[in-house]
This record gives structure tokens, C-alpha cells and sequence, in this order.
């Protein structure tokens, strides 16, 4: 091409020109002082506060990572008992909650005939709660999230003031394990089960570390039993129907047939005793043997699917073992037979002689617990209809909310939004608008935990007599209050001379300096140097004897809601190890794969890939699952660690109301579950539901972080044959 | 092609060198600055004059810019700082009173940033200062301006040639953390 100087020249001052164009934009930043400076804040500077996480009811110290103003970070705080430095991904994410943009600015009033909602002042709000409460006179009914120590004494102070009952409400709550735990071990808290100390650790179902009642606590244990001791590194085998992540971490997998967990139990007691026919503690003897005496391990073999010579293989290491040490929880607390077989398996702990031993059970005297009330009773899904005939009837009229989500977290098939619909009026403080509180006619927006005062007693027992203490990390972002100091303000307008204190922090701070001296003379010294530590654990708890109740009755074979021939598959619901029930408003989970199958984002179907080749399904293939009380569609993912009989499904997704991370998004299993319930602690029963399973045609999407392997030479292959 | 006068020609040939070179000169201008901001816009919203409260004051520069031998940034002082001695000095001149409205309206100064780094570098003040370097070798003889300028390049090669000649680190981490 001939090119002419001019053309040169034009292309260049073109091309001069069009660099130019950049540098015209002005970038300018601004430097923006304060008006008056903080006494605690220097910019660049990072302050620490040591609190409580509240993700869910561990109750792990934290140290808060603050810079101007801002929290940035959370790390375990090293020197908590519970959890010793370290903190699991929820507690991390507990930032984005803080922080997320569609929390409650302040308190809202709804319509109920137009279903809008309104903003309104504290002041108002609070006139329009206390006179609807003086009007209930004594029929409120306070469903709550479980807390303990001074929360817990304020909502019982305020229940008994206004008039009513409290319930604690938490689908992770694990209610069966808490009833066998109570009937076995005593009225004292839940048992501490001394995992680190251990060398021979038999789980029954509980994800103990996923996210079961306190992971991190266990996690730690864990480790300890695996490498604190030079010679011993201890046997961990794992009895559930779905390889967890708690089960990939064990010596070896017993795919046992779900609902039969507490059946095998009782086959492998019965094989200790033939084997040792002495081991039984001599005082109960006669009561062992009446549990684990009459059992044929054919039958039990039969019942359960797993080889009679492996029950047999599993009774005699737990008799050698020097440190045997039996779990139970988790999916054994998803069926019909719940109670009875989880105290058949704790039973096994008694009859090898752990109980108040090293590495065995023990039972440890937890810190202050509010005296002089009647505990809360925990709210079971069987529960809900006794109280939805009670608000029918008038016999309850007003219903409370504390930061909890009882529609989504229960499953459709339980008539619990009926409650709201009854009920003359609902009240709820929360953070977010959620399936529950989008009902309430009063929505107060409350603090987040790390804008609010509390402490607390953690959940599982400990051999350290602990009492955490929460502080706000930075100042409320919106017009929030916390709960208790509601309620304090609100008990106080119904019966002024009952209630001296009007705040929680300084209930905190009148209960801190007065009895928690024991290392110095109380005094605000106290207060300062345990707000610093994070709690006090200046002590060791006294082990208390264990209950002396009866064993209770061998475990039936479970039930199953659906005809075996119409629906041939089992339903297999486990909570999301992500996001668990509670957390599917932050992305920091969404994204966060799933630790074994990496998927993310959404919900999904998991079958074993035998299964899925039988039927001539596709990874990502959209199916339906149908059962007796509804149906469900999404796609298909391959995992080779479960029952070929199962389809699992992760719980958490699927909500229809909420923030924009979780609204719309994915489905949820539990509408699938048909109304089943556990005899002894009225639970529902999630995993007794049969479904059936349906191509659509459709292809659908998983979105994984990378493929998992499933070709044919990874599927494990669960043997027939003795092996 | 046609043809065309010697003359338009010439005048064709001169506007097209003439527009050329102007470019040259303004890209080469913005680029011998070091970056590519306009002056326009290092324009306080104050007239706030170092030469006056530095030099001729001899008020310490951590005096207002409290932060720098503890943190990573030195900071800027708080419009209280500023107040605490305009409440009661030279209140009369236009830019007093201007301060005076800022106060009085609750509403902080927005000054212009003139000393900015990229996310990606790490840099902190304390260390700095803790090593004895003084804060004009960075940023000037501030107290013989009246008016701010930025004082050094702040690029990459300006910060390894001092750390060079003072023979402390160079590796990537130190800085690029």
C-alpha cells in the first residue's frame, strides 16, 4: 500500500490525539477529616475486641479485627476453652451479615390486608408491642433462638412478667440427642464426650465435624486424638447412610440403612456381651442385659444391611479398645425411632464402662444457669399443632419472634405459618426479612452480635467451668436496638418495681463485677480484664455423677411415609455443610464449595452413579423428586458416597422470601418430607420420607469448583460378601 | 488527485504540523509530571499554607499529622485541631470564615488527596519514621510552600533508589505484601 507523508502525518496526530484522551478524566480522591477525633481510633491502626460468635449456638471466642471504626476480620480467640483459636467458615462470614445491605435499618409495622410495610419510630413501636401485650394478659407465646445466662434471664424475667411461655427454636438443635442425653446422663446440659482422649471412636450419624451442636470444639479434639499422643492415633469408624465429611475423615464407613442406626447399635452390644458376658458395669447388669440380650444378629443383619461377622468385628475392637468412645446424633435424629436409638447407643458407653472416664462420657457442672423459672421447653414440629389449636381457640394471642426462622426452617408439611395467621398479633425481632418475619405485623430490627452486650455458657459440656462475654465490636450501623434491652424497657412499663436494671450491658456489667471475683476481689477491674479476655475460665468444672435412669427400651425399626413400590427411593435431607439452615443470605457461603462435591450456588440431587447409569441418567440431568406431599425439580450430581438406594439433598437453599442472595434461589428437600415424627421428643422425622424419582429431559446445571471424578473405576463398590 | 495552490498547500502542511506538535508537547507535558493528573486538580478547597503553620509558626508536623510515627498512614488533623486555634485566631480573612461556616455546619473540609498509593503497594508510615528519615525527605521543604503540591513521584524506582542507598530491603514481599 503506498503510503504518502500526509497520511503518516494525519495517522499520527491521531493517534498523539486519541492517547491524550485518557489523561482528561480528572481522578481526584478525597481526604476527609474527622469533626472531632476519636479518643480510641487512629486511622491505620487495628484495635481488638474479644467477643461471642452467635452464628449458630457453639458460642466460639472470637477476637474482632477493628480499623476506624470497621470490623475487618474474626479469628478464634486463642485462650477460649471451646474452640481454642480456631473458627469455622460461618463464624468468618458472620462480617458479611453485619454488613449486608438489605438488613433491617429500624423497626417496620406490615399491614396485614395490603402487605406493606412501613417504617416507624422505636417509640411508636414500642407503645403499639406493650399494648398489645397488657391486652394479651398472659397468652403470649415467645418462640426464640436458644440462649443462655443473661439473655436467657431476661426473656424468662420478661415471659414471666407479661405473662406466657417460651420456647427455644433451632432446627440444628439436635432436640432427640438432647432428650436420650437428658434421660441417660441427667438434667445437667449436654455430656462431654472427651473425643481427644479416646482411641477408638464409634460415631453413629453425627456430623460432629460439619457442623454438629459445636464442630470447631470437636475439631480440635479431634485432632488431638489423631496426633497430641505419640503412640496412639486411635481408630475412628463412622455409621451413617451418606459418606459426610465427618465420615471421610474416618478410619472406615459403615453404610448403614438409614433409621437402623440405633438397630445395629443393639446388635453390637449384644456381640460385647456374648463375647464378654462380665463387661456390663455390675450395678445395672440385669438392665443390659435385658437391652442387649434378646437380639439376633441375623435379624439385626438383616435390618441393617451390614454383614453379621462385621458387627461381630466392630463389638470385639470396642471390647479391646482401652478408650472406647460411641457418638450419636445427626441423621439417627432424622427418623421415627430417634430417642430410643440414641440411648441404645449411648448405652453402648455405659456398657463399656466410659461413663466419667478419660476418653469416655462425662457430665460437667455448667456455669450459672437462670434459677427460680421454668426452663424453656425447645419447640418441636409436633408441638406447632397443640399451638396452632391454642391460637385458634384463644387460649394464646400474641406471638414473639427472636431472631429465628421457624417456617423455612420446619418443613411445609408442619402448619407453622398458620400460627401467624391466628394469631391476634405477631411480633419479631430480627435482622433480615425472612419467611417468618415478613408475616409479623411489628418487625423490630435488631442489632448484629457484633453491635450488641451478652454473654453466655457454651452449649456442650466442658471440663472448664466457662462463661463467654460478648461486646460490641463497633457502633450500630442503623437504628437498632438489641432484644433485651427491649424487653428490659418494655418489662419495666408493665411492672417498674421488678426491674431495676433498664440495659443489658448494665445487667452485664452488675453480674460480672459482683460474682465472677474469683481469682480477685470483685471489683471493675474484673469487668475490664474479662471483657478483654473474652469470658472467664479461671476454673475447672466439678464432674458431676451421671443420672441414674433406667435404659430405656430397645429402638423399634423406623417407619417410612410412602409405598415402597411407588416411591423406591429413600429421601435423604442433611444440612448444607456450608450454609447450614441459617446461612444462605451470605455469599461468602454460597460460594464456598461444598468440601465433597465442590458444588455451590444452588441445590442439587445426589445419587449414586450406579444408580444413575441403571436409570440412564446424565450428571446435570433435571429430574423431579415426587413424594405424598409434594414434588421438587433440580439437576442431578453423581456421588458414589451413598446408598444406592438414597437420593440426598443439601438443606438450606430454597427460600422464597429473604435477602437478594438467597431469595428465588435453588429448592428446598423438606418439602418433600411428609409429616412423620420421632415418639419420644415429637421431632419431625426428615429423612422417613420415600420419593420417586423422574427425568424431566431437561439438562440442568450444577456449578461446581471442579469436576469430581466419576468414572466407573471410582464408584465404590459396597461389597455383598464378607470381605 | 487534483491539484491544489502552492499556497493551500503550505497552510494544509503547517496547520497538520502545527496541530502535531501540539499534541507532542501536551502528552510530553502531562508525562514529564509524573502522572496523568491535572494541576486543576491538586486545588485545595482551603488555601491552607504550610509555609505559614510549618515554617513560619514552626508548628511540628506531627502536631496535625498525629499518626504517622504509630500507624501506617500519618493522617490528616481533625477539624477540631484546626478549630482549637482559628476559634480564637486570625478569624477575620475570607478563608477563616469559610472554616468557621465548615464548623459551624457540622460538615468536615474535604481536602484533595495528593499522596496516594495503588492497593497493591504496602507502605507505612511508622516504620518510616521509626528508622530517623525525616517527613521533608519524602515530601519536601513543606514548610516553605504556600501551597501543596505533590513533592515526590512516589513511583517504584523513587522508593528503591532511597531504599538502595540506605542499604534496608528490597525484596518484593517488604512492600508488595
Amino acid at each position: 500500500m503506498e503510503l504518502r507523508r500526509r497520511t503518516l502525518l494525519k495517522t499520527a496526530a491521531l493517534v498523539a490525539a486519541g492517547s491524550a484522551f485518557s489523561a482528561c478524566k480528572p481522578q481526584v480522591h478525597k481526604l476527609v477529616p474527622y469533626l472531632l477525633p476519636d479518643d480510641e481510633i487512629v486511622p491505620g491502626l487495628d484495635v481488638w475486641y474479644a467477643s461471642t460468635c452467635q452464628e449458630c449456638s457453639a458460642g466460639c471466642g472470637v477476637l474482632v479485627r477493628t480499623m476506624e471504626g470497621r470490623a475487618k476480620k474474626l479469628e478464634g480467640n486463642p485462650a477460649h476453652p471451646v474452640n481454642e483459636g480456631k473458627l469455622c467458615a460461618r463464624g468468618q462470614a458472620a462480617l458479611q451479615d453485619l454488613y449486608h445491605p438489605d438488613r433491617l435499618r429500624g423497626p417496620l409495622t406490615r399491614d396485614r390486608h395490603t402487605g406493606s410495610f412501613q417504617s416507624v419510630s422505636w417509640e411508636g413501636a414500642l407503645e403499639q408491642l406493650t399494648s398489645r401485650l397488657r391486652a394479651a394478659q398472659g397468652r403470649i407465646v415467645m418462640i426464640s433462638r436458644p440462649v443462655s445466662a443473661t439473655a436467657a434471664r431476661v426473656l424468662h424475667e420478661f415471659i414471666g412478667i407479661a405473662g406466657g411461655r417460651l420456647y427455644w427454636y433451632d432446627p440444628e438443635a439436635d432436640v432427640p440427642f438432647r432428650i436420650a442425653a437428658d434421660r441417660l446422663f441427667g438434667p445437667q446440659g449436654l455430656p462431654y464426650y472427651d473425643i481427644a482422649g479416646a482411641d477408638y471412636l464409634l460415631c453413629f450419624g453425627a456430623p460432629f465435624l460439619d457442623h454438629w451442636l459445636s464442630p470447631v470444639s470437636h475439631g480440635v479434639a479431634f485432632g488431638r486424638m489423631r496426633q497430641a499422643r505419640a503412640s496412639i492415633r486411635g481408630r475412628f469408624v463412622h455409621v451413617e447412610p451418606r459418606l459426610s465429611l465427618t465420615a471421610a475423615a474416618a478410619d472406615r464407613w459403615i453404610p448403614v440403612r438409614p433409621g437402623t442406626e440405633g438397630l445395629l447399635a443393639l446388635g453390637i452390644g449384644h456381640a460385647i456381651l456374648a463375647e464378654t458376658p462380665g463387661r456390663a458395669p455390675r450395678d445395672r447388669r440385669g438392665q443390659y442385659h435385658r437391652l442387649f440380650g434378646p437380639v439376633s444378629l441375623a435379624t439385626i443383619a438383616r435390618q441393617t444391611d451390614i454383614e453379621e461377622t462385621v458387627i461381630v468385628q466392630l463389638a470385639k475392637e470396642l471390647a479391646a479398645a482401652r478408650y472406647p468412645l460411641i457418638l450419636g446424633g445427626g441423621s439417627v435424629s432424622c427418623h421415627t425411632n430417634s430417642t430410643p436409638s440414641l440411648m441404645a447407643i449411648n448405652s453402648l458407653n455405659g456398657l463399656l464402662g466410659n461413663i466419667g472416664q478419660p476418653g469416655g462420657v462425662k457430665v460437667f457442672e455448667r456455669a450459672s444457669t437462670p434459677t427460680g423459672s421454668p426452663p424453656a421447653l425447645w419447640l418441636t414440629e409436633r408441638t406447632v399443632e397443640d399451638l396452632e389449636t391454642e391460637f385458634v381457640t384463644g387460649k394464646s394471642s400474641v406471638l414473639l419472634l427472636n431472631d429465628c426462622n421457624p417456617i423455612f426452617g420446619m418443613p411445609p408439611a408442619v402448619p407453622v405459618a398458620r400460627l401467624f395467621v391466628h394469631a391476634s398479633f405477631v411480633a419479631s425481632f430480627g435482622r433480615f426479612l425472612d419467611e417468618s418475619s415478613s408475616l409479623a405485623d411489628l418487625i423490630c430490627g435488631i442489632h448484629h452480635w457484633l453491635e450488641a452486650w451478652g454473654d453466655g455458657v457454651p452449649d456442650i459440656g466442658l471440663p472448664v467451668r466457662t462463661t463467654s462475654l460478648q461486646q460490641p465490636a463497633v457502633r450500630p450501623m442503623y437504628d437498632t436496638r438489641q432484644t433485651g434491652d427491649v424487653l428490659l424497657e418494655i418489662a419495666r412499663t408493665l411492672e417498674p418495681s421488678r426491674v431495676p436494671l433498664t440495659s443489658v450491658s448494665e445487667l452485664l456489667q452488675s453480674h460480672w463485677s459482683r460474682t465472677t471475683g474469683d481469682v480477685t476481689p470483685a471489683s471493675s477491674d474484673t469487668w475490664t480484664h474479662h471483657l478483654q479476655q473474652g469470658g472467664s475460665w479461671d476454673r475447672p468444672a466439678r464432674s458431676l455423677p451421671v443420672g441414674n435412669a433406667s435404659l430405656a427400651a430397645a429402638p423399634e425399626p423406623p417407619s417410612f411415609m410412602g409405598d415402597e413400590q411407588q416411591f423406591p427411593f429413600q429421601l435423604y435431607p442433611y444440612p448444607s455443610m456450608t450454609m447450614g439452615y441459617g446461612g444462605a443470605h451470605l455469599p461468602w457461603l454460597q460460594e464456598l464449595p461444598d468440601t465433597l462435591t465442590t458444588a455451590m450456588w444452588g441445590s442439587w440431587v445426589e445419587i449414586n452413579p450406579a444408580t444413575a447409569t441403571r436409570l440412564g441418567i446424565e450428571q446435570g440431568d433435571i429430574v423431579r423428586l415426587e413424594s405424598l406431599a409434594g414434588s421438587l425439580e433440580a439437576p442431578v450430581l453423581f456421588y458414589p458416597g451413598l446408598r444406592p438406594d438414597l437420593l440426598a439433598m443439601p438443606i438450606g437453599q430454597g427460600h422464597k422470601a429473604g435477602t437478594r442472595y438467597e431469595r428465588g434461589r435453588g429448592v428446598n428437600p423438606l418439602q418433600l418430607a411428609v409429616a412423620a415424627f420421632d415418639r419420644d421428643s415429637g421431632a419431625f422425622a426428615i429423612a422417613a420420607t420415600r420419593v420417586r424419582l423422574e427425568r424431566t429431559g431437561r439438562k440442568g446445571r450444577v456449578t461446581l469448583l471442579q469436576q469430581p471424578a466419576v468414572g466407573a473405576a471410582d464408584l465404590i463398590h459396597i461389597d455383598s460378601k464378607p470381605g | 488527485m487534483g491539484r491544489t495552490s502552492i499556497g493551500s498547500r503550505r497552510v494544509r502542511a503547517a496547520a497538520v504540523l502545527g496541530l502535531s506538535g501540539l499534541l507532542a508537547v501536551s502528552v510530553g507535558t502531562l508525562y514529564s509530571m509524573g502522572s496523568a493528573d491535572l494541576t486543576v486538580q491538586d486545588r485545595q478547597p482551603l488555601a491552607f499554607s504550610h509555609a505559614r503553620h510549618a515554617g513560619q509558626l514552626r508548628i511540628d508536623c506531627l502536631y496535625c499529622h498525629r499518626g504517622a510515627p504509630v500507624s501506617t498512614t500519618a493522617g490528616i488533623p481533625s477539624m477540631k485541631t484546626c478549630m482549637s486555634c482559628h476559634q480564637n485566631v486570625a478569624k477575620d480573612s475570607p478563608e477563616m470564615r469559610a472554616l468557621a461556616a465548615y464548623w459551624d455546619s457540622k460538615q468536615p473540609v474535604e481536602w484533595v488527596r495528593l499522596h496516594r498509593l495503588p492497593d497493591f503497594v504496602y507502605f507505612t508510615h511508622e516504620r518510616h519514621l521509626q528508622s530517623g528519615l525525616a517527613c521533608t525527605k519524602c515530601h519536601g521543604h513543606v514548610e516553605d510552600m504556600s501551597s501543596t503540591p505533590r513533592a515526590a513521584s512516589l513511583e517504584m524506582g523513587w522508593c528503591v533508589s532511597c531504599h538502595a542507598a540506605q542499604g534496608v530491603s528490597r525484596d518484593c514481599w517488604t512492600c508488595h505484601k
